[in-house]
């Protein structure tokens, strides 16, 4: 069933690709877009079959390939790749719906979009370190082509930096889990055999360290962030949208799966630098953005300070955050894919994203009133106003760092503050006051231009006031993740706090050492 | 029959809920045929039934034990989510003023909004308001009555922000969200912090909690303070006190509900809060500081304001410093009491302030005069509801204050001052405006000033009988003191002053309005000294200069040096990297001379230095 999610994406770019004869763009969209929806139902069939109390893996599926070298095709999905899968699945259907119906060179484009969807979904799907790391370098190409291709003005520039950016953090992925297999002497790349192995805490270290670093930039933390909010202002719409939605969300993913999942030992040492590292993060991102004049960059420096807080969670580590840190991801991807259709919309209407520039989009006949009354709506979400998912996510999230990391918790809450400064700046300037003249005769917003924003806001309420259909999932796995975490407590590393979080279930789930 | 409507008591706030999202199709513009009225009836029907549910459900409440529903919500690892509800008689009665003000409000703005062009959008946002009030009054779970807390930040940041081209209205909307965000952060933070220490978060578990839990004396002090800030921010309470003055500028029908029962719901919390409170003095302390600091302040403000709704914005402030004085000093009954009573007078005022508004098309009180013949029913509503806020006449707020003074306990002398300040400059500031107002001659924009419409005549009147009956509510739920209460058999039955100096201080305050000069034009007066109190009770004491100076400035340069940093530092290193990078290739070229000697060399000399280096690491 999982091959299934990761190959025909590969199919449909070389069938887009190389299909012969003359097609029209909106014909190639329309197959592209038959294409992935196709995948979204896969999708949705594979949460029917997905057991959310189920143990490890589900669904696995595994095909030796370079035995030699012990590295075989191995996929299988858990609660916390479910979520991210599906989302991967949305923002896909709606990066692709929301693209340009004539864009220039279309069977490139959605051959590339198509094989990003391929890269992705099998990074999140691999159980082999081996492969992860094939499908997270492969995610690469088509976004810098993208971006390159498709973007604005200083769409080369962008693009460059975050090729160098990422493919340095792809190596660093790539030796720190060379290092994980040469030092325990392991014959696989398979991830639970490594999670078995126990190393020295120096080595475990230095090989976090390298793993913190890679996906530091991925998802991007201060200081490695300034290529994000480049691509984010070159890049096209969709494009913004599957980078904030789902890309970044890949160096979370790898983070908790392999940062926290191989190395629980050294975690817990590093856990109180994490935590401040993302206090920092937290704080920068959001005052970066207040005094941004792009709306793009508004709501990438945005993204910088939410995914922050991912990592507040990991760092403390209980079974409360790291739910929560799934759930955080979801709903961000949610919100700052809301926010960018928004923000591209406005764009694409106005001419500008200049904050200074726009005024008085809210004006009912000549304005943007409905997509105004969006961008409020995903402002507020993002700034956590209950009833929408951005408010539960973070209150867990908060609820479970605070007893661990009482400090950084609060300063990040600060963070989250800040998110309705820098958003309600930018509402006010952009959509209250009088039209300017400067836009007086906006092209008209079709329903089109619409209904994936509306899609989303409907998401992120429907999620806000049911969370149980957003936490059930990944409750049962990060939990066991969490074992892997206690498992050092028997070594004799005991982290005091840690210790009285404790649940009974430890005592027999603890894997035997 | 009975049970049910009891039981689905937690239905109503979905009421509001159900109106707003009707109107969808009409704000959205779908429906456009049929005009924005449509979405009104829907709204002003969903409210009716909210207040009838509600009424029958109240009457069954009568001499019923409190009951608690509990609606599971949220379950994950530790931490545990139901939205628990509490039907007791005050929680419906708070819910029965809320939707009871909420129709009369509704149907008022039918008058005063019946040209505007997105009637329907207003209703919509009114609706939800009232759906977050009424969950409030119901809700027994400190978590639920944050998130509809914020629900409210969120609604009043539209409504205020309603009429969104005017200049002024886009700063009001923002510093009316932004305020209250402060403090419902910071109440969030309280929050986490309970629900990591607690056992849950239903205001009973708060209070048996914090009757057993014993917490580092630092601690349970932020965690007070934490607690308080998010209604200080709501009741617009010093330091977060200008959002509610500024937010003046939405229009008047939500300003009904929000100097009524909107403020009133973040003093609801507090007061639900109370016990939790008890754990730290500071906290308390800190309370009737906050309250007495902002009663004095926002009486003095208000007899400086000429804009007639900002005149009584302020009193809401210094009534509402008056309920946190109360509960600082855990009076709970009688923050209960001053809330009922003030939330009712006060939404009168607004009334006739609308209709006055509405009629004249002005706001400025020294451009008004001679009203009283031609507006004789607002004039009326006028009296009752000066009548129904200050402390002279046997209506509500008398009554709330007397049992005050009156109480069972010892009347500290300040409180009693503050009180009687509070309620004679009360008393000033009302007679004040009722003087410009309505009497003396007619000017230019009150000479042609007709009557108000009956939409909104008629639920000013309702109001203005209301108003007269809260006396006699009070005294049938039996919140008033009796005569042979605790407090005759105290023996101070003899030396009762503080009553007759509650009726001193309003009577001193109506003559002294009725004695100053107000002169017609906008005079300043000669003296310097005079003239600086003036500027400083109108321009609310300069607190907006205070934010600048501190919050904002401190926000924004951390921005900008941010900004700086990100720009020059961290990209400039990178860059500076990429250019190195670059020059450095294109330096290397010239290496190539394509003489063989240079490059063996090159090579030799890289031999001998790895060679060296090999030997120092062994």
């Amino acid at each position: 069933m999982l091959s299934v999610l990761i190959w025909v994406p590969l199919i449909g770019a070389a069938i887009v690709a190389w299909w012969p004869g003359e097609i029209s763009s909106l014909h190639l969209r329309r197959v592209t877009l038959a294409i992935t929806v196709g995948l979204l139902v896969w999708n949705i069939a594979i949460v029917t079959q997905f057991n959310p109390d189920l143990d490890g893996m589900q669904l696995s599926e595994y095909v030796p390939w370079i035995e030699q070298i012990g590295f075989n095709y191995q996929v299988g999905i858990d609660g916390i790749s479910l979520p991210m899968v599906c989302l991967n699945s949305l923002l896909t259907v709606v990066a692709i719906y929301s693209s340009d119906r004539h864009i220039d060179r279309p069977r490139l484009y959605y051959a590339l979009l198509l094989l990003i969807n391929f890269g992705v979904t099998g990074t999140f799907l691999a159980q082999d370190l081996l492969l992860f790391f094939l499908f997270y370098e492969l995610e690469l190409i088509p976004l810098y082509f993208l971006i390159a291709i498709w973007g604005g003005e200083r769409r080369a520039y962008a693009a460059t930096k975050f090729l160098l950016y990422t493919a340095l953090s792809g190596i660093l992925v790539l030796a720190s889990f060379l290092g994980v297999v040469w030092f325990s002497g392991a014959a696989t790349f398979g991830y639970e055999p490594l999670r078995e192995a126990v190393l020295p805490l120096g080595t475990q270290i230095i090989l976090l360290s390298g793993l913190l670093v890679a996906f530091g930039i991925k998802i991007p933390f201060f200081p490695f962030h300034t290529w994000l909010p480049d691509a984010h202002v070159e890049a096209s719409t969709p494009i913004s949208v599957l980078l904030a939605g789902v890309l970044l969300k890949m160096g979370t993913y790898g983070l908790l799966r392999f940062g926290l999942g191989l190395f629980p030992e050294a975690w817990q040492v590093l856990a109180p630098w994490l935590a401040t590292w993302a206090a920092v993060s937290a704080l920068y991102g959001a005052l970066a953005a207040i005094s941004q004049k792009d709306m793009k960059k508004v709501v990438a420096y945005s993204s910088i300070a939410h995914m922050a807080f991912i990592l507040l969670a990991f760092a403390a580590a209980t079974p409360l955050s790291l739910v929560a840190s799934v759930c955080q991801m979801v709903s961000h991807g949610l919100i700052s894919g809301l926010l960018f259709l928004l923000v591209g919309v406005v764009g694409k209407k106005t001419g500008t994203r200049d904050v200074d520039q726009l005024r008085g989009l809210l004006n009912p006949e000549r304005g943007l009133p409905l997509i105004g009354s969006l961008m409020i709506l995903g402002a507020m979400a993002s700034a956590g106003i209950p009833g929408m998912v951005g408010f539960i996510a973070e209150f867990m999230l908060f609820r479970g760092s605070f007893p661990v990391f009482p400090v950084q918790t609060l300063l990040c809450m600060v963070g989250t503050g800040l998110t309705a400064v820098y958003f309600l700046l930018m509402i006010n300037k952009v959509f209250f006051g009088r039209l300017s003249e400067r836009v007086e005769n906006l092209p008209r917003v079709y329903w089109s231009d619409r209904l994936p924003a509306v899609a989303l806001a409907i998401a992120v309420v429907i999620f806000g006031l049911q969370p149980n259909w957003l936490v059930r999932w990944s409750e049962h796995n990060t939990n066991s993740l969490m074992l892997g975490a206690r498992r050092s407590q028997n070594i004799g590393l005991v982290n005091q706090v840690n210790q009285t979080m404790t649940l009974p279930m430890a005592n027999s789930g603890v894997i035997d050492n | 029959m009975r049970d049910f409507l009891l039981e689905s008591c937690w239905f109503i706030p979905l009421y509001g809920l159900i109106g707003a999202v009707l109107t969808l199709p009409w704000s959205v513009g779908i429906v456009t045929k049929t005009g924005p009225r449509p979405a009104a009836y829907f709204n002003l029907l969903m409210t009716v039934l909210a207040f009838v549910h509600g009424s029958i459900a109240f009457i069954h409440t009568w001499n019923q034990e409190p009951q608690q529903l509990i609606l599971p919500w949220l379950q994950v690892a530790d931490l545990n989510l139901p939205l628990e509800i509490e039907i007791s008689q005050v929680n419906l009665g708070a819910m029965e003023l809320v939707t009871g003000i909420s129709l009369l409000g509704q149907l008022f703005a039918l008058g005063y909004l019946e040209k505007d062009w997105s009637l329907a959008r207003f209703y919509g946002l009114m609706g939800f308001f009232e759906g977050a009030l009424a969950g409030i009054a119901i809700s027994d779970s400190l978590f639920l009555s944050y998130g509809l807390l914020e629900m409210l930040t969120l609604s009043t940041y539209l409504l205020v922000g309603f009429w969104y081209a005017q200049p002024l209205v886009v700063t009001a909307a923002r510093d009316a969200f932004l305020t209250k965000r402060v403090g419902d952060i910071i109440l969030l933070m309280g929050i986490v912090a309970l629900s990591s220490y607690g056992e849950g978060l239903t205001f009973s578990q708060l209070e048996s909690w914090a009757t057993s839990v014993t917490l580092p004396p630092v601690t349970a002090t932020l965690l007070g303070l934490a607690l308080i800030a998010g209604p200080t921010g709501k009741c617009a309470q010093f330091p977060l006190n200008l959002w509610l003055d500024e937010a003046m500028e939405g229009p008047n029908p939500a300003s009904i509900m929000r100097n009524s029962v909107v403020v009133a719901a973040g003093a609801y919390v507090l007061i639900k809060l109370h016990p939790a409170l008890t754990l730290s003095p500071v906290a308390l302390h800190v309370l009737v500081i906050i309250g007495a600091v902002t009663a004095v302040g926002s009486s003095l403000m208000a007899i400086a304001q000429i804009d007639i709704k900002r005149t009584l914005s302020h009193s809401t402030s210094a009534y509402l410093g008056l309920v946190f004085v109360a509960v600082g000093q855990s009076h709970v009954d009688v923050a209960l009491m001053l809330l009922l009573t003030h939330a009712v007078a006060k939404a009168l005022l607004f009334m006739t302030a609308g209709s006055i508004i509405s009629t004249t098309q002005n706001q400025n009180i020294t451009e008004m005069g001679g009203l009283w013949s031609r507006m004789p029913a607002t004039t009326t509503a006028f009296l009752v509801g000066t009548a129904g806020l200050v402390s002279l006449l046997p209506l509500g707020t008398f009554w709330a204050m007397r049992r005050w003074v009156n109480g069972f306990w010892e009347m500290p002398w300040w409180l009693l001052t503050i009180l009687l300040f509070v309620n004679a400059m009360s008393a000033l500031n009302l007679t004040r405006v009722f003087r410009l107002v309505f009497l003396g001659e007619p000017q230019q924009k009150t000479r042609r000033a007709p009557e108000a419409p009956w939409p909104m005549a008629v639920p000013m009147v309702s109001l203005s009988v209301v108003v007269f009956l809260v006396p006699l509510m009070l005294q049938q739920w039996q919140l008033l003191l009796s005569w042979t209460g605790p407090w005759a058999a105290s023996g101070r039955l003899g030396i009762q002053i503080e009553t007759p100096l509650l009726v001193l201080s309003g009577f001193l305050g109506v003559v002294l309005g009725l004695s100053i000069d107000l002169s017609r034009r906008w005079v300043r007066p000669a003296a310097k000294v005079l003239r600086f109190l003036q500027d400083l009770f109108a321009y609310d004491f300069y607190i907006d200069r205070l934010y600048r100076l501190t919050v904002v400035w401190a926000v924004d340069t951390f921005a900008k040096i941010t900004s700086w940093f990100d720009r020059y530092v961290v990209d400039g290193l990178v860059n500076l990297v990429g250019i190195a990078a670059i020059f450095g290739g294109q330096a290397l070229k010239y290496s190539v001379s394509g003489q063989s000697q240079a490059y063996l060399l090159t090579i030799i000399i890289g031999i001998g230095l790895l060679f060296l280096l090999m030997m120092g690491w062994q």
